[in-house]
């Protein structure tokens, strides 16, 4: 099944639109105001969200939006249960697991907000979203690791081939917070604070609706290592590369140094479960700024469980590169 | 389009094995003691279903769900043949809480944990070479969501096997805000009774390994799974729609081909809470009309708590165990049923019935997040 992007959207301070995602960011001497979510989508809706979520309903805003799928009053286009969720955070309601429980150092569970109840369950990113938007379809909460946010571009799509939904948002959303850094052992400043979400679709499904692709996504793939996950790709022929939105780490021999490469954990901060679909979405914008050939995205490292890698090319054409979507 | 069920594995409070956990089931036995894993003097609550593992008493330790999970994990794939290698098998895992225990430790300076094992992929990983593996954390229906997505790369032919489990451990932080958000103070699992007020958490984990239903005898698998339906209520963060309920259920009955009037055997979700027994019995009532009082119904909530994440899984597994065995686990703790379940015909002790061959699992989560399998027993 042919799956495409129909619509992206972005919710971080330093890129608006998913072509600013391929500059420098945000310039490291200036202080940047966090990005503020009442000021996107107002206020209403907001209240006793955590802040995973906050971002994830802004970035889902503009997805939909763009893709036709919801329309100006916030509500489905097409029928409801035939939209679907999928949504990556590693740490997003951290904070509220751990002030929950450091509260209960001090108190009883009397000194609990019974608000925070539904943010101390993980899967609070995706059911705020289809809650937000009316979305009655499949509701899916990666909680991955490192690859989880390009996981949850993959489980999307395998709702659309399974039948079990004609389109999905997809989105990852990790916060900056104290509570954040002190587990991950990294100062504060250094963490992603933000969401980025893209609106997948089967191709014939968005043209039967008129909608307009930005891309087209091509096999993934999941493998013990960087190495072995490229190869499976790209069959060991790196020809038509165009881009390479790398992980946080990696080695840079494994892709002809002439292909650009772009390391948004470096620009924008460490985005863990974020990662993958803010690569979709840059990789989005770097097609739709006149980017030629296929961008690899990789999530995960040698020191992650494994890696995660999908390819995405350009919308409307198909032939003229060679097409590593066979069956190894 | 069916697939096999080639092994299962599961542990709760009451048993740490599936023969063990379905024995103490059918005996009505209940894994309820004090709470042991956090001080109970900060909760109203002072009970839990645990699996209490931990070497030193009052001393905990990170990673147990980890532990249980790669347990039952090795115990179905030892019964389906696969061995301790599955680099080449899917491995999906459905959590409410993921190791946030763990995280919860770390925070307050108790063990020490690294972060990047906040999902099971790395356990799963160095166990087993596991390369595919997804944490999924899709709340109270996670096991059962990773279960449709499970049945849906075998029966894409994307993989020859796949492993879908499920496993919760305890977290202060979600037994204190239920503590503090529930009305009153649960003394027990009253699942689908008048006299119920609220749940209270247990820990347990579960496994299943499917295989296309045509790779090996059927007569050596543990039944069929037949479908598995998924959704969203879209409705509330917390408070189940029955609506929503519904929809899923006869989704599932659609996807394997059933009428309401075929299903013999109903696995309730059954928490124990006012909102969601309430739901669930108006959302069968809708689906099965006149034939609400035709299945046999019960729950494992009343002997194992609300086992969160892997609740779903583990109510499939003892599923299976007795629709093979013909001996159905009671609805422990039921005197009088809510009004709208009056017409149910709930599991009695010592229940038996050797004709049933179709079971309905239902499992329903935060966020309305619904899951509902049907399975087809071994025998049948």
């Amino acid at each position: 099944m042919d799956v495409v992007v129909t619509g992206v959207g972005l919710a971080l301070a330093g890129a608006e639109r998913e072509q600013e995602l391929l500059g420098h960011g945000p310039d490291p001497k200036a202080s940047v105001a966090p990005f503020d979510p009442a000021a996107r989508i107002g206020g209403r809706g907001l209240r006793y969200k955590d802040r995973a979520s906050q971002l994830a309903l802004c970035a889902a805003a503009d997805a939909l939006a763009a893709s036709g799928l919801v329309a100006a009053d916030g509500r489905p286009t097409v029928n409801a249960a035939s939209v679907g969720v999928t949504a990556s955070s590693n740490t997003g309601n951290l904070d509220t697991v751990c002030l929950a429980a450091s509260m209960l150092n001090e108190e009883t569970s009397d000194g609990l907000s019974p608000m925070s109840l539904p943010n101390a369950s993980s899967n609070v990113v995706a059911s705020s979203v289809a809650m937000q938007f009316g979305l009655r379809g499949p509701n899916l909460m990666l909680c991955n690791g490192p690859t989880s946010g390009l996981d949850a571009v993959y489980w999307a799509t395998q709702l659309l081939a399974g039948g079990r939904c004609e389109s999905a948002v997809v989105i990852g959303t990790e916060p900056r917070n104290a509570v954040v850094a002190r587990l991950c052992g990294v100062p504060e400043f250094a963490l992603f604070d933000g969401a980025a979400a893209v609106v997948l679709e089967g191709a014939a499904a968005a043209r039967g609706r008129g909608a307009t692709p930005a891309a087209r996504l091509g096999r993934f793939a999941r493998e013990r290592g960087l190495a072995a996950c490229i190869t499976r790709l790209l069959g060991g022929d790196g020809g038509g590369l165009g881009a390479w939105f790398t992980p946080e780490s990696y080695n840079a021999k494994l892709v002809a140094p002439d292909v650009p490469r772009y390391d948004l954990s470096a620009t924008f901060g460490l985005s863990s479960g974020a990662l993958g679909v803010l690569q979709c979405v840059a990789a989005v914008g770097w097609l739709t700024s006149g980017g030629t050939g296929t961008a690899l995205i990789t999530t995960g490292d040698e020191g992650a469980d494994a890696v995660s890698a999908l390819l995405v090319f350009p919308a409307c054409e198909r032939a003229d590169l060679p097409d590593k979507e066979h069956t190894p | 389009m069916s697939v096999s069920i080639a092994g299962v594995g599961a542990m709760a409070s009451v048993g740490h094995d599936v023969a063990g956990l379905f024995e103490a089931l059918c005996a009505g036995r209940s894994g309820q003691t004090p709470l042991r894993a956090f001080d109970a003097t900060k909760f109203r609550a002072k009970t839990a279903f645990e699996i209490d593992d931990r070497t030193v008493q009052g001393a905990d330790v990170p990673e147990r769900a980890t532990g249980w999970l790669l347990r039952v994990v090795a115990e179905a794939a030892r019964q389906a043949g696969l061995g301790d290698d599955l680099s080449s098998v899917p491995v999906l895992v459905g959590t409410g809480l993921r190791e946030l225990r763990s995280a919860e430790l770390s925070w307050r300076g108790q063990a020490s944990f690294d972060l990047g094992r906040l999902h099971f992929g790395s356990a799963l990983a160095e166990r087993f070479g596991a390369a595919a593996s997804y944490t999924f954390a899709n709340a109270c229906s996670a096991s059962l969501y990773a279960l449709a997505l499970g049945y849906d790369l075998l029966t894409a032919g994307e993989a020859e096997a796949v492993v879908v489990a499920g496993v919760d451990a305890l977290t202060e932080s979600m037994y204190g805000l239920l503590d503090r958000a529930q009305p009153g103070v649960p003394q027990g699992v009253r699942a689908f009774d008048t006299a119920r007020n609220g749940t209270l958490l247990g820990e347990g984990a579960a496994a299943v390994v499917l295989r296309p239903d045509d790779s090996a005898p059927f007569a050596g698998g543990r039944g069929r799974l037949r479908a598995v339906s998924v959704n969203c209520d879209a409705y509330h963060v917390t408070a189940p729609d029955p609506q929503g309920m519904a929809a899923a259920i006869r989704d599932a009955h659609a996807r394997a081909g059933v009428k309401a009037d075929d299903i013999d055997l109903i696995m309730l979700h059954g928490t124990g809470t006012p909102l969601n027994d309430e739901a669930e019995a108006i959302a069968i009532g809708a689906v099965f009309g006149a034939a609400a009082g035709r299945p046999l119904m019960t729950g494992l909530k009343p002997q194992t708590g609300h086992t969160s994440g892997g609740a779903g899984l583990l109510s499939l597994v003892v599923a299976l165990q007795a629709l093979s065995s013909g001996r159905v686990p009671p609805l422990a703790g039921l005197v009088e049923p809510l009004p709208a379940a009056a017409r149910f015909r709930f599991a009695p002790p010592g229940c038996q019935d050797q004709r049933l061959r179709l079971a309905q699992v239902n499992a329903f989560g935060f966020g309305g997040v619904n899951a509902v399998a049907i399975v087809e027993g071994s025998a049948g």
